[in-house]
């Protein structure tokens, strides 16, 4: 019982976090929410399995949590550099305006 | 008795998680702009997660359950902040203005560059994970080399490289 009162709440904070990424007007806004979907199917899973009694499902949520920085750290490097595993050219580093 | 009081512990830490959780979203959507967002975003990412995991550690008792839920707990606050991190640094490097409240009370977007001049500085800069270390060749980054992968492109595990570079010490072939 408790479980599926946790569970309730994490899917409405994913559904809003599903609306940002669908409105956000950058792609960092984007990215922020995918960021926050991702924790919350890690939370997803833990709770889901904790809620069947099997808790099993922990470890696919530590894997997810694993690959999830990961994930994003990869886009914004691509986004800055347009490349991944490049090193770059400090003469053509973009300069804030 | 104590399984009555463990359970009601973890109820109030399951329910204040989970409203944690939905206040970080409903922040997520509400505020105005992307740096706000990413404030409100941290709160779901602390309190919600640690307070959630808080709940379901106190159900799974001392067992191999616990350790796995608190391994997630680190590695989520661990990563959660490098994420947001790098996003705000990519953001204000894309030159994202941030709104600030304006003499008049409107929220105005605001160059922080200029009122950091040492922002500027920083974010013209490499980070110190990019720069080069001493005694290693930075690799070269003409363009050229991503599009069209090199004839010597092969066995010797240059992955990506420009072959005709100088070799790169600090690379072994494995």
């Amino acid at each position: 019982m408790m479980f599926s009162v946790a569970i309730l709440g994490v899917l409405v904070a994913l559904t809003l976090a599903v609306v940002r990424a669908l409105k956000g007007p950058t792609a960092f806004d984007r990215l922020l929410a995918a960021n926050a979907i991702g924790t919350s199917a890690i939370m997803l899973l833990a709770l889901f399995g904790f809620m069947t009694g099997r808790p099993e499902f922990l470890d696919i949520g530590i894997t997810y949590a694993l690959l999830n920085m990961i994930g994003t750290l990869a886009v914004l490097k691509f986004f800055r550099y347009g490349a991944l595993g490049h090193a770059q050219d400090p003469a053509k580093e973009r300069e804030p305006e | 008795m104590i399984s009555v009081l463990v359970d009601i512990l973890s109820w109030i830490a399951l329910t204040a998680g989970a409203a944690f959780y939905v206040i970080g979203a409903v922040g997520m959507t509400r505020m105005p702009d992307l740096f706000t967002r990413m404030h409100s975003v941290s709160v779901s990412d602390t309190m919600g997660v640690g307070l959630l995991c808080f709940g379901m550690i106190l159900q799974a008792g001392p067992s191999l359950l616990a350790v796995k839920i608190a391994f997630v707990v680190l590695v989520l606050w661990a990563t959660g902040a490098v994420a947001t991190h790098a996003l705000a640094r990519a953001a204000l490097h894309d030159g994202a203005k941030p709104l600030l409240a304006a003499p008049d009370g409107r929220l105005v977007p605001t160059d922080c560059v200029d009122l950091f001049p040492e922002l500027g500085v920083r974010l013209a800069q490499p980070l110190a994970s990019e720069t080069p270390e001493e005694g290693e060749t930075p690799l070269p980054d003409d363009g050229a080399t991503i599009a069209e992968p090199a004839p010597g492109y092969g066995p010797a595990g240059n992955t990506g490289a420009n072959p005709d570079a100088a070799p790169d010490p600090t690379r072994e072939d494995r």
